[in-house]
């Protein structure tokens, strides 16, 4: 694992097997954008516990297995600290959402350059569609 | 279906953690005071059933905690 991995969680009203965000996310990994590490499916009951459902039909074998291991494995009793973060701040009671590990093969030389340079993490956010706009 | 316990994992940034946020609250912060009390609280301890005041006299009586005296007394603002 080289780039940062982008933890991308997608709610859904039902699970969605449609197969075209994976096709978007082949073809960018087809380019060198990003890689898709793994996607997992979840479902949220509404007493708050997590299930994990099967992977699209023709999906690989062991999809969601590293998005498991890497997410849950949880303790139920673990009080959350402001530095982290869970499945659970994310997927609402009685939600249903894919979450995706993505590595962001493009940003790898680029965060190498900026650590070579002296640089260090000030600030990082993403613009909103308003202000996209405006460009 | 397998469940799933969510653990908390650390957040970052793509370049790297950001710690200085100018006095504000960051990211995480503000994003830990949207979210719901994910564990509600302790529920209060069990209240003990209310004892016949009468018989709990009696009882202190037979035991030699009160006297007969003090036992009329109390009784009488105990009522029947």
């Amino acid at each position: 694992m080289t780039g940062p991995v982008q933890v991308l969680v997608v709610g859904f009203d039902e699970p969605s097997y449609s197969g075209t965000v994976l096709a978007e996310l082949d073809r960018l990994e087809g380019a060198g954008v990003v890689r898709l590490v793994d996607v997992l499916i979840v479902q949220r009951g509404d007493d708050g516990s997590f299930d994990t459902l099967p992977p699209p039909p023709g999906a690989r074998d062991g999809l969601g297995r590293i998005a498991a291991e890497i997410l849950g494995g949880g303790d139920s009793d673990a009080e959350p600290d402001e530095a982290t973060w869970s499945l659970a701040d994310a997927v609402p009671p009685g939600g249903v959402a894919a979450v995706a590990l993505i590595e962001h093969l493009w940003a790898e030389s680029l965060v190498g350059a900026i650590g070579a340079a002296g640089g260090r993490p000030l600030g990082e956010l993403w613009l909103s569609a308003e202000d996209r706009a405006r460009l | 279906m397998v469940l799933l316990v969510p653990r908390q994992i650390r957040m970052t940034g793509m370049t790297g953690s950001v710690p200085y946020y100018g006095g504000r609250l960051t990211p995480a912060q503000a994003h830990a005071a949207t979210q719901p009390r994910r564990y509600a609280p302790p529920p209060p301890p069990p209240t003990p059933p209310r004892r016949d005041p009468v018989a709990a006299l009696d009882e202190l009586l037979t035991q030699g905690v009160i006297s007969r005296a003090e036992y009329d007394e109390l009784r009488a603002r105990v009522g029947s």
